[in-house]
């Protein structure tokens, strides 16, 4: 029996009338990755926040290599070497990469009250050097670097307390392919190493791959532990939801199956400077597109390209034969542009749930004398929330208070409240949990079957190998296959053209 | 469930208008209530209430017009002076027309050339003001007078009913435009998200060239009033009106950051409160005195704390803790 590095006893957390946390009883031993998993809104993130420091429990006891172990902060639990990174993302934007990796120590790079920048950042790169993390530049501001670079720079700043206890929150979400292997060998070393890591995520079949045990939260409570070596995704799966998962998730057929005949859009020899380069394909009515490609690969830039967000320096889109110049005429034109980054770059957080829901379809709902009738707004609004049982009190609460999988649905589900030809979905899972994931999936058939063409940018394969017809790999802003659904649609033949 | 929504933070600038009234209401033995005063008082808020209808459209899209006390000026300025040569029928349109220039050349600064609103607007509030110095410093050496005269065509609206019903007319149609269309809508959208705006499909440059458009073209109109009610021009037209139409809008409780905290009330409510100080001092006969301004600087100072106070969830906050507090 390994010894145990942290133990929780009956732990309990409140916020207002809601029990995040109920007699949670949680331990960790040393050299362990040990996996955490529930529904949105299980408690996962209150109990590593306490483990962390950031909240206080209400009441049970946190034991730490068998001391009695309650931190005050995120910097006394530091202290005591257990760091974290958060799922929201946690760097501060106005200030250089370098600084943010010693955010609240750059005191230990401080003379005479001068900080030396110099110093901070070898130290900081000697820390990106030890773990093997991609390189980013340390002078450059946080601010405008893609999500994934931020997060390796959170990553970074959890290492550099050397931690004994190192927790995840959700980061392999916000990872293309090559950056999670990455991850994973640093967690291998890290295992190596006699330390021990807590890792949140929803995705099971990785969780299984990666971990030593798993612990499953429903409704603020452990639900179960489980040996990662004895048990499926199915089990964990149940566990989660409490009940039998019926039916199929993805696709269950194994055909491509669309109107040929019928292109929607036509991409020719497009290029973006610095992102794509002569990039060409078509989408059919019916047909999910996916796309592919590990960081850098210039997935992302396709959907903002398409949708008339980037430049193009070469080449041009057409929609149903006529050419696309901006997001103001793909709007017009019956398009759907789902963005990555949802907080930042999709939904007005301060504003309420009703405004957000409606913003795409004012062109419609405007009438005569360029009259938009508040009362219509509302009505779309609370129209779609109810049909994508959007969890909220009403439509007139804030953006910022619902969960992650909740603000996906709005994210996603306020273009189905228009009559579109062409969704465009970057990465439409990405930190939303099982139930809301399969719900998503099934709009995506949905639609699938009302003819709408789809194109499905995605970090994760086993979703792109799951829903398209075709599938676009890129590599280096390049196009450089696309395989049709059928007997070479799996991960290992992909992962080939990919790297 | 209940149709209407009212945060606390909605209340705070009636709040600050009643607790305004009270206070002179009291000091000036109800003097402040009589009809003619309540008349004047309308008649003063009417020019910092329109400036305030445009710089809602600009605010609520996250930026600042701070060039509209001085495009008043200039509109006002040379609408009498192409008046006084041409005929009067050319003095609101040519008003109209130079303030619409300005704010068009403003949003496009902002729009196109991604110039910050706030150092540009401060830029014209500087350069504009030497162009209207000069203006009238040339009339000064040639007709004796630094101020022109409106001409007498134009003289009825100097009675305040006309300016009244324009006002009401135009007040109507901000209120149609900013409320229940795309402009006001998308406007919105823009202080609250530019980006997630922009990646929906909402047409960025043109919102914000057309919010700009409309700041220009309702200072042309202030210009249009302020001529009007004196009957002349004079050298301190729209002299610090800028300040005293942003300082309306925000204690009105639109946030600097725009987005749905923007509301037309909130501006009129505003407005009135602003021009209350100032009249309400007159009325009580502290006008005079030299610490008058700095009683106006505090006063705007108290109500700024309470709206901010409100708005960010302090009052709830410090109840909240009272509360617990007591159970403990």
């Amino acid at each position: 029996m390994a010894e145990n590095v942290l133990e929780i006893r009956g732990l309990s957390k409140s916020f207002g009338s809601t029990r995040a946390n109920i007699g949670i009883d949680f331990t960790l031993q040393k050299g362990e990755i040990h996996g955490l998993i529930g529904e949105n809104g299980s408690g996962k993130s209150t109990l590593i926040s306490q483990i962390a420091g950031l909240y206080a429990p209400d009441s049970g006891e946190m034991r730490l290599f068998s001391e009695s172990y309650a931190p005050r902060s995120p910097l006394e639990a530091n202290e005591s070497r257990v760091s974290m990174v958060v799922q929201e993302l946690g760097v501060v934007s106005s200030l250089p990469a370098g600084v943010n990796v010693y955010l609240g120590r750059t005191k230990l790079f401080s003379k005479f009250g001068l900080v030396s920048i110099k110093k901070l950042n070898q130290a900081a790169n000697d820390e990106f050097e030890k773990w093997d993390l991609p390189k980013v530049g340390l002078h450059e501001l946080a601010d405008g670097m893609l999500i994934e670079n931020r997060k390796m720079i959170e990553l970074a700043r959890a290492m550099s307390v050397d931690p004994e206890v190192l927790i995840l929150d959700e980061i392999t979400q916000s990872l293309s392919y090559n950056n999670r292997n990455k991850l994973y060998e640093l967690l291998k070393k890290f295992k190596a190493m006699e330390r021990s890591a807590i890792v949140i995520t929803h995705d099971v079949e990785e969780l299984i791959q990666i971990t030593d045990r798993i612990t499953v939260l429903r409704d603020g409570e452990v639900a179960g532990v489980l040996e990662s070596a004895n048990t499926t995704a199915d089990e964990v799966k149940q566990l989660m939801v409490g009940r039998e998962i019926s039916g199929e998730y993805y696709r269950s057929d194994n055909e491509p199956d669309y109107d040929e005949t019928a292109p929607v859009l036509t991409v020719n020899g497009v290029s973006v400077a610095g992102e794509i380069e002569d990039v060409s394909f078509e989408v059919h009515k019916g047909e999910i597109l996916g796309f592919c490609g590990i960081s850098d690969s210039g997935i992302h830039a396709i959907g903002k390209a398409v949708y008339g967000l980037e430049k193009l320096s070469a080449g041009e889109v057409l929609l149903n034969g006529k050419p696309l110049k901006s997001p103001t005429k793909a709007l017009a034109s019956n398009m759907a542009y789902v963005p990555k980054d949802r907080d930042n770059d999709a939904l007005m957080m301060q504003a309420s749930i009703w405004e957000n829901l409606a913003l795409p379809s004012t062109t419609e709902l405007t009438g005569k004398m360029c009259f938009i009738s508040p009362g219509k707004l509302r009505s779309t609004a609370q129209s779609v929330a109810e049909k994508m049982t959007v969890k909220c009190r009403d439509i007139y609460q804030p953006m910022s208070d619902l969960s992650g999988g909740n603000k996906q649905k709005v994210n996603f589900g306020r273009w189905l409240a228009k009559d579109i030809k062409l969704l465009i979905l970057d990465c439409p899972t990405r930190g939303v949990d099982v139930g809301v994931k399969a719900y998503l999936y099934s709009l995506m058939k949905e639609a699938k079957k009302n003819g709408i063409a789809t194109i499905l940018i995605s970090d994760e394969l086993t979703e792109v190998l799951g829903m398209s017809d075709r599938l676009c790999v890129m590599k280096n802003g390049k196009l450089v296959t696309i395989i049709p659904r059928g007997d070479g649609f799996t991960e290992h033949s992909l992962i080939k053209v990919m790297v | 469930m209940k149709k209407l929504k009212i945060k606390t933070g909605d209340l705070v600038p009636f709040a600050a208008l009643i607790v305004i009234f009270a206070f002179f209401a009291i000091t000036s033995n109800g003097k402040i209530f009589s009809g003619y005063n309540l008349m004047l008082l309308l008649d003063q808020s009417m020019v910092t209430i329109l400036l305030g209808l445009g710089m809602l459209f600009v605010v609520s899209q996250g930026s600042i017009d701070l060039s509209v006390g001085v495009n008043l000026a200039l509109s006002g300025v040379v609408g009498t002076y192409v008046a006084n040569i041409v005929g009067g029928w050319a003095f609101i349109p040519v008003c109209l027309i130079v303030g619409l220039v300005v704010g068009v050349f403003n949003g496009v600064m902002v729009a196109r050339f991604k110039v910050n609103s706030f150092m540009l607007t401060i830029s014209m509030l500087i350069g504009v003001r030497g162009i209207v110095n000069y203006i009238q410093e040339g009339l000064m050496k040639a007709t004796g007078y630094g101020s022109q005269y409106l001409p007498e065509s134009m003289l009825f609206l100097g009675n305040s009913t006309t300016r009244l019903i324009i006002f009401i007319v135009v007040l109507a149609i901000m209120a149609y435009l900013f409320e229940f269309t795309k402009l006001g809508r998308y406007g919105k959208a823009i202080g609250e998200n530019e980006t997630a705006a922009k990646n929906v499909g909402v047409p960025i440059k043109t919102m914000k060239i057309l919010a700009f458009a409309i700041s220009g073209l309702l200072a042309g109109l202030g210009g249009v009033f302020s001529v009007a009610k004196l009957g002349s021009t004079n050298q301190t037209m729209g002299v610090f009106q800028e300040m005293q139409t942003a300082m309306a809008v925000f204690l009105g409780g639109v946030l600097v950051t725009g987005g749905a905290s923007a509301k037309i009330y909130k501006v009129v409510l505003g407005s009135i409160s602003i021009t209350l100080i100032v009249n309400g001092l007159a009325v009580i006969g502290k006008a005079e005195s030299h610490i008058s301004q700095s009683v106006e600087g505090i006063i705007l100072l108290i109500i700024l704390f309470i709206t901010i106070l409100v708005n960010n969830g302090g009052v709830q906050r410090f109840l909240h803790r009272k509360k617990n507090q007591e159970l403990q």
